[in-house]
């Protein structure tokens, strides 16, 4: 009884805690969520989830080495700090490590606090087999079968078929004509038949010329909408130049979720998002000088080769080479784009316009960039923060005051309504 | 002999029927066309036949236009390590500062990706107050001339090879220490403290050098003049803004005048009215040339060159006679009337008045200084304590240079921003005493006249390449800093900075940039108390370019050894109270013998024609006279480009017979001038204003060895003036008292931007005077009014249209006439922000120029609609009159005109392609990707402000002279704006690309506009702050305020109802009597036009 009763003590506890824990873990996704997108703006840079080493230490069991998780907050917030403060085990740590970790007093502790729930309640995604791990050229995984070489096939053979029963209706119909006693039909060519079959078959001729110029007639006319278009979704057309270095975003941005402005840092405050320089491919590249594959690693090596890197001797002994990235999104230089406008004041992911990037290679076209669809885009997108940024505050009280006579799903600020389609607002 | 005969072949010899019938052929076969067309056999055997033929021609044809329509492959190559501070596509703006030895700016540069691209004016110079002035805005444009030399260069013989500074430091080292004779170092003004270190540093490692100043266009009398009145030969400080009566004696100090971007500033504080300043400065300009100065006076009296000097004996016995004082010996003079007002409005304004002198000649300086003296002046509007250090060249020195370097007297001579072989009088034989020097440097940036006669060239870095710093003004400094990595940057065979060159032949080796901060921490940190380190100070001066110490009682604690001659260290402060040092200084007066003076400036006997040289507003000294921008820019009096010539008084002319370029005519007579056996031919310009029996020519132009323009364009602009320039009692004079004119008969055409002077009695410039506009501020600028079916209405209530909906910003420009001073500076500084291309000059005489803002001059006519009305003249005879502006002394006003951005635009609702279409913020905007150039708008647009791309002059040969031709010149694009090509119209965008980048950091910041985010090119550049630019929905903008308040406020041509969106203020003249450029009759009138456009309502 007592040994019942303190088993069901033990699972009223354990059911208890289990509770409790589904109830702590309920909420902290939600704390880990902040945690997530901290981690991937500071740390991912530097830190792998995994055990292997970027910049820093990789950080698979990382809350069984520290101390405790204060330690850890410290550690974060200022290392330096710590270090010299003495702290026997930040001392320890320190005297391994290559090069001294940034140090983050800009973050509060509540975020550094949600960086270590996401950091602890993170679950290594499983692993897909992927070919394409390499990013070797950024080649196709696989040749799919290719409808029109199907079509081509099909064509040749039936022509193939055709010509072989025209061979044998012919021997056949010269074995009857021996029997009959008719003089043998001089072969005549496929070509002359043809038209003596045309001439004979006038409305079947017309139709067929009819469907076959039509088709051609709007096959140009689709062909011609591509012309100077290096992308078109419609069309499935997708620019993807050969870059000088098979830059795989899928790893970077994908597998070791580096956030974008990492490298393509003036998005926020330039027109231009910029192609990071080789000095910030070295950051990271300096301790990474192996890819998942061997073609990876050759890719590496091209990245040393540009920024003057003997790995071996570890010193910048070379001369440099600028890189020839091959531009991808092409705007007519008499349109003015500006990235800060679009990313910083209107809040727009990089996917809207770039396409998913985290399962690219080099990166590719999606959108066709054309004026139709920057406007469509206008007319439809809402300004984001529109309320709460000051700047909009008069013409948002004004565009209000029109909206009121209208029914309800026609308030909306779209960029449109603030003259964002107009031709001097890009062209000037 | 001649009786042989050769025959051409036995047809000949026997004459047959068919021989004789062809001789009269000039082709002696016929071509077979018909035995071609004829022959089927041909036609069928051959082997290209019609059908093929096109055929082929379809297939080509295609073939082609599939192969163009493949998309080009573009690079993006981004920098391998990026210098931190650079974001591409983010400008970044450096302080620096601007000096040629002639004009001198503090700046701020715009650079792009590293490269610099515009120049626009430090706002926190106490000395040029944030503005700039047409040649400084062009001086970037300077830095990317292709004609500049990469690298040192020595002679041999005829031809220049090129060098290494090793060699070069080498072979000159071993010269100037074997020099014999001495080693003279000639410069323009040098008013870098550090530079005269260096300069110091060399004569003390060479002891037998002598450091000369020489200036082009010089005040050495001036210097001279208070040498004698001051006991310090230095040029005072002027406060134009503490003056309420200002006289001009022949000194254009808005255009060129010492410092005139300064001035230009304070004479524009006091002329600006509004609703809590009622009143104004009065200006009295006398002068012989009709100037940008004397058109913006109140009253301009023209005067003979020779007559000027007495205009300031008799001014100074008028002054004299009121205030009390001992009188001059005097000449009577046709203009004592003017003189004798001028001098009661200056003793009525005793102590805020202000006399200055263009003359030269320390006599009449002497006698200016006597009148300020008796005025009270000193101390008040004139600076004696704080001297402007702008201006040192003596004119003595440099004649005695002359001089011995023709004796064979000097070893070595090392020119520094100077060019005297094109610059020094005739008279002075500058070359061949040039010639007879042993070792011969220069420093010039190019082999330019001076240059290409002297055996090394070691170039220079440009201003915005370098380090420097500078000291226009006692207690007044400023630093320049690169902006660029020098552009011709070879290790040793690059351009060098003249200064490090010259610290390397003395023997020091540091760098120039650690040099100024060693002078600076010994000389100029001391002199402040702001700043507790060194580094501290040096870092803050560095952001904010300029600086001025002394402020606040510090004691300077060293002398500073780049003025002349310092007299009080005490403090740098304007004072309104007289000091111990001024009553000194005052009580010296008396010891000076004017009436000397005023003898020799009476002795001065004038001729039948007098020649006065000026300096033109674009061209100036001719530093810059390989700037395209420059010769493009149309003389804010003439309204002539890429040329110079005599301008002469209309009367004096028809008198003489040239032709008078009246009626739009462009044809002018070419005439040779000769003085002093110097000829030159030039052609004659009408130049209504211009004192009669005075010619005036330019000074600047006819630069042969400027660069690569003169080849460029196909000939040399202008003719050199400066041989004219003559040596009298010790200085140059700028004129010649007796010249000969002669009609070659020879006709050119002058390309004038201008060619209609007047306007016809139309009021597109309102105006008013002073005492008028205290009376009522809205005198002047009446309502327009039409007659309609409904009675007589305000013009700007009748509306065709409905009005346009403004959620959002309403952009605004406001332009004051009464500021407006027409420099042009807005002008160079349009043509550098929006990328506008040279047309050069043929094109400019077909109408073709591509500015898209002009300054459009006007001067008044004797015939006005009274006038008529009195004398009985028909309406055709008035008109034709109307078309000639006053010969005798006009009135001139100046009106920028650029796009109004019509809410109701005439524009915009003919164009077939709507490539022209209106923003809802109100602006007119332009696609020029849309335009297909029917010009419909440019027809239709009553302001003519739409400029029609007529060639591809980025790429056309015939047009190799505008700056995009030039892979150099192509770096000062402005890459937020496009580069137009061939068959688009242009106009002005307001700077859309400012609006745009001023809303988006608003936008950013998450904060409302204010009127500092966006400020237009021309708004930034004006030296005047004639130009207001901002949001008119917001109430609390300057502008909004401005046009609430102000009643000058109009719109050019609002009867037409275009709702322009520009308005301009009433230009109110401080003058006694009512005389307006566009004279009306008293009253309003009414426009007696058919009011065929009505609201709805009224119909």
């Amino acid at each position: 009884m007592d040994t019942i009763c303190k088993q069901s003590k033990k699972h009223f506890l354990a059911i208890f805690s289990l509770l409790f824990l589904s109830f702590f873990l309920s909420i902290n996704p939600v704390f880990a969520q902040d945690g997530e997108k901290i981690f991937k703006e500071n740390c991912a840079v530097c830190h792998s989830m995994g055990k292997e080493t970027v910049t820093g230490p990789g950080l698979e069991g990382v809350m069984k080495r520290v101390p405790s998780e204060e330690w850890l907050l410290k550690w974060i917030k200022n290392n330096d700090a710590l270090i010299k403060s003495g702290d026997a085990y930040a001392v320890k740590i320190n005297a391994f490590a290559e090069s001294q970790m940034t140090t983050f007093t800009n973050l509060s502790d509540d975020e550094i606090k949600s960086v270590i729930a996401y950091i602890k309640a993170y679950v290594p995604p499983v692993k897909k087999v992927d070919n394409n791990a390499g990013g070797a050229a950024g080649a196709p995984s696989e040749e799919e079968g290719n409808p029109l070489t199907l079509l081509i096939g099909i064509i040749a053979f039936l022509i193939i078929i055709v010509a072989v029963l025209r061979g044998v209706r012919h021997s056949l119909k010269n074995l009857q004509n021996e029997k009959l006693g008719i003089p043998e039909i001089e072969k005549i060519g496929a070509w002359t038949e043809f038209k003596e079959w045309t001439r004979s078959n006038k409305t079947t001729t017309g139709v067929f010329v009819l469907f076959i110029v039509g088709g051609l007639v709007s096959a140009g006319w689709y062909a011609l909408k591509d012309i100077g278009i290096y992308a078109n979704p419609e069309t499935k057309l997708e620019y993807n130049p050969e870059q000088p270095i098979a830059f795989s975003h899928k790893i970077h941005a994908g597998d070791n979720a580096i956030n974008c402005q990492y490298c393509h840092s003036g998005v926020e405050r330039s027109k231009t998002a910029g192609i990071p320089t080789v000095n910030v491919c070295m950051n990271c590249h300096r301790g990474i000088s192996k890819g998942q594959s061997e073609a990876g690693t050759a890719e590496i090596a091209k990245i040393y080769d540009a920024a003057g890197w003997d790995p071996q001797a570890a010193k910048y002994n070379k001369p440099q080479k600028a890189i020839q990235w091959v531009k991808v999104h092409n705007l007519q230089d008499f349109v003015f784009f500006s990235h800060q406008q679009h990313v910083k004041v209107g809040k727009q992911e990089c996917a809207t316009c770039h396409g998913d990037l985290t399962t690219m290679t080099t990166a590719k076209q999606v959108q066709p960039l054309s004026m139709a669809w920057c406007i469509d885009c206008h007319r439809t997108t809402e300004v984001p923060g529109m309320k709460d940024n000051p700047y909009y505050e008069s013409l948002h009280k004004k565009l209000a005051e029109k909206f009121k006579n209208l029914p309800k799903d026609q308030r909306k600020f779209t960029v449109d309504k603030m003259g964002g389609i107009e031709c001097g607002k890009c062209h000037y | 002999m001649a009786t042989k005969k050769y025959w051409k072949g036995l047809e000949e010899l026997n004459k047959s029927p068919e021989f004789v019938q062809n001789a009269n052929n000039e082709f002696a076969e016929q071509i077979p066309v018909e035995k071609f067309l004829g022959d089927n056999n041909l036609a069928d055997n051959s082997g290209t036949n019609r059908r093929d033929f096109l055929k082929f021609l379809g297939f080509s044809v295609t073939a082609a236009s599939l192969a163009a329509c493949e998309t080009p492959v573009n690079k993006a190559i981004p920098y391998v390590v990026k210098p931190e501070e650079i974001t591409p596509g983010v400008a970044n703006w450096y302080a620096s500062t601007f000096h040629d030895g002639y004009d001198y700016a503090a700046v701020i540069v715009k650079t792009r990706e590293g490269r610099p691209i515009k120049v626009e004016g430090n706002e926190l110079s106490k000395v040029t107050m944030g503005g700039t002035s047409a040649r400084v805005q062009a001086s970037i444009l300077s830095l990317y001339d292709s004609s500049r030399l990469t690298g040192p260069v020595t002679k041999s013989g005829e031809t220049w090879n090129p060098s290494t500074w090793s060699n070069i430091d080498k072979e000159i080292g071993g010269k100037l220490a074997k020099a014999t004779g001495g080693i003279r170092i000639l410069t323009s003004t040098i008013i870098s403290p550090s530079t005269k270190a260096v300069i110091a540093d060399f004569a003390a490692k060479y002891p037998n050098t002598k450091h000369v100043t020489y200036d082009a266009v010089s005040y050495s009398g001036m210097a001279k003049a208070n040498a004698q009145t001051f006991g310090q030969e230095v040029i005072p400080s002027y406060h134009f803004n503490h003056a309420e009566v200002i006289v001009g004696i022949g000194a254009d100090f808005l255009a060129n005048w010492l410092s005139p971007i300064e001035y230009a500033n304070q004479y524009s504080k006091t002329r600006k009215v509004g609703k809590n300043k009622n009143k104004m400065s009065k200006h009295i300009q006398f002068e012989s040339n009709l100037s940008l100065t004397g058109a913006n006076a109140d009253e301009r009296v023209p005067v003979k060159v020779s007559e000027q000097g007495k205009v300031a004996v008799n001014l100074y016995n008028a002054v004299a006679k009121i205030v009390g004082g001992s009188t001059l010996p005097s000449s009577a003079l046709a203009c004592d009337a003017a003189i004798a007002k001028a001098a009661k409005e200056l003793a009525d304004n005793k102590g805020k008045s202000l006399v200055v002198s263009g003359s030269n000649d320390m006599n009449v300086q002497l006698v200016v200084n006597g009148i300020n003296q008796l005025l009270d002046n000193y101390g008040k509007t004139i600076d004696i304590e704080n001297p402007s250090y702008i201006r040192q060249g003596d004119d003595a020195a440099f004649a005695e240079l002359v001089a011995e370097m023709a004796s064979g007297k000097v070893g070595a001579i090392i020119t520094y921003n100077t060019n005297p072989v094109y610059t020094a009088p005739a008279s002075l034989k500058f070359a061949e005493a040039y010639n007879k020097v042993g070792v011969r440097i220069s420093f010039a940036d190019r082999a330019d006249e001076t240059a290409s006669m002297a055996q090394y060239i070691c170039p220079d870095h440009h201003y915005l390449e370098s380090w420097n710093d500078y000291n226009p003004k006692k207690a007044h400094y400023s630093l320049a800093q690169p902006t660029i990595t020098p552009l011709f940057a070879a290790q040793n065979s690059g351009t060098r900075q003249a200064q490090e060159t010259l610290m390397v032949w003395s023997g020091n080796t540091s760098d120039y940039h650690s040099y100024i901060q060693k002078i600076w921490m010994e000389r100029v940190y001391p002199m402040q108390g702001k700043y507790m380190n060194f580094t501290e100070f040096w870092n803050n001066s560095l952001h904010d370019g300029a600086i001025e110490v002394g402020k606040g009682g510090e004691v300077a604690a060293m002398p500073m050894t780049d003025s002349t001659k310092v007299v009080a260290p005490v403090v740098a402060e304007m004072k309104s109270d007289i000091t111990p040092e001024l009553i000194a200084v005052i009580k010296e007066i008396g010891k000076v013998d004017l009436s000397a003076a005023a003898t020799a400036i009476n002795a001065v006997k004038g001729g039948a024609i007098e020649l006065a040289l000026y300096e033109k507003v674009a061209i100036g000294n001719g530093n810059q006279g390989n700037n395209p921008w420059l010769h493009e820019l149309p003389d804010p009096i003439s309204k002539i480009t890429w040329d110079n010539y005599i301008t002469m008084s209309p009367e004096d002319m028809k008198e003489a017979g040239y032709k008078l370029m009246e009626r739009q005519d462009r044809e002018s007579s070419v005439l040779t001038l000769t003085s002093n056996g110097i000829t030159v031919k030039l052609p004659v310009v009408p130049q209504p204003g211009q004192a009669r029996g005075t010619v005036g020519i330019a000074v600047g132009y006819g630069r042969d060895k400027a660069g690569k323009l003169a080849e460029r364009t196909g000939t040399v602009v202008g003719q050199n003036a400066y041989p004219f320039v003559q040596i009298m009692n010790g200085t140059m004079a700028y004129d010649s008292l007796s010249v000969t004119l002669a009609n070659t008969n020879e006709i050119t055409e002058l390309a004038g931007t201008q060619i209609h002077h007047t306007m016809m009695g139309r009021e597109i410039v309102k105006e008013t005077i002073l005492s008028e506009y205290q009376k009522n501020p809205k005198s002047g600028n009446h309502d327009e009014m039409l007659v309609t079916h409904a009675g007589i209405v305000k013009a700007a209530d009748i509306d065709l249209w409905n009005e346009h909906e403004r959620l959002g910003h309403k952009w605004g420009m406001t332009i004051d006439l009464n500021s407006c001073i027409g420099c042009g500076s807005c002008v160079v500084s349009c043509t550098a922000e929006n990328n506008v291309a040279v047309v050069g000059k043929d094109q400019v005489m077909k109408t073709r120029e591509m500015h898209w803002l002009r300054i459009d001059r006007y001067y008044s006519s004797d015939m006005t609609k009274d006038v008529a009305k009195e004398t009985g003249e028909g309406a055709i005879q008035m008109y034709l009159d109307m078309e000639n502006p006053s010969t005798q002394n006009p009135k001139v006003v100046f009106q920028p005109i650029m796009c109004q951005h019509c809410n109701h635009a005439p524009c915009e609702t003919v164009c077939p392609v709507i490539a022209t279409n209106h923003s809802s913020d109100g602006l007119n905007a332009m696609a020029y990707n849309r335009c297909v150039g029917t010009r419909y708008c440019a027809n239709n647009c009553p302001f003519k402000v739409r400029r029609f791309n007529w060639f591809n002059y980025n790429e056309n040969p015939d047009y190799t002279f505008n700056p995009t031709q030039d892979d150099l010149g192509r770096m000062v694009l402005n890459p937020d704006v496009v580069v137009r090509s061939r068959g688009v119209m242009e106009k002005c965008s307001m700077c859309i690309q400012r609006i745009q980048g001023g809303k988006l950091e608003a936008k950013k910041e998450e904060r409302k506009l204010v009127d500092s985010d966006i400020k237009t090119a021309c708004q930034q550049s004006c030296p005047t702050n004639a130009i207001w630019f901002g949001d008119l929905n917001d109430e609390t903008s300057a502008i909004t305020v401005l046009r609430k308040e102000d009643e000058r406020n109009y719109f050019i041509l609002e009867e037409l109802g275009i709702k322009p969106t520009v308005s301009y203020l009433t230009k109110v003249r401080n003058a006694d009597e009512s005389v307006s450029v566009g004279k009306m009759p008293e009253g309003h009138e009414v426009k007696h036009e058919e009011a065929k456009s009505e609201k709805k309502e009224h119909a």
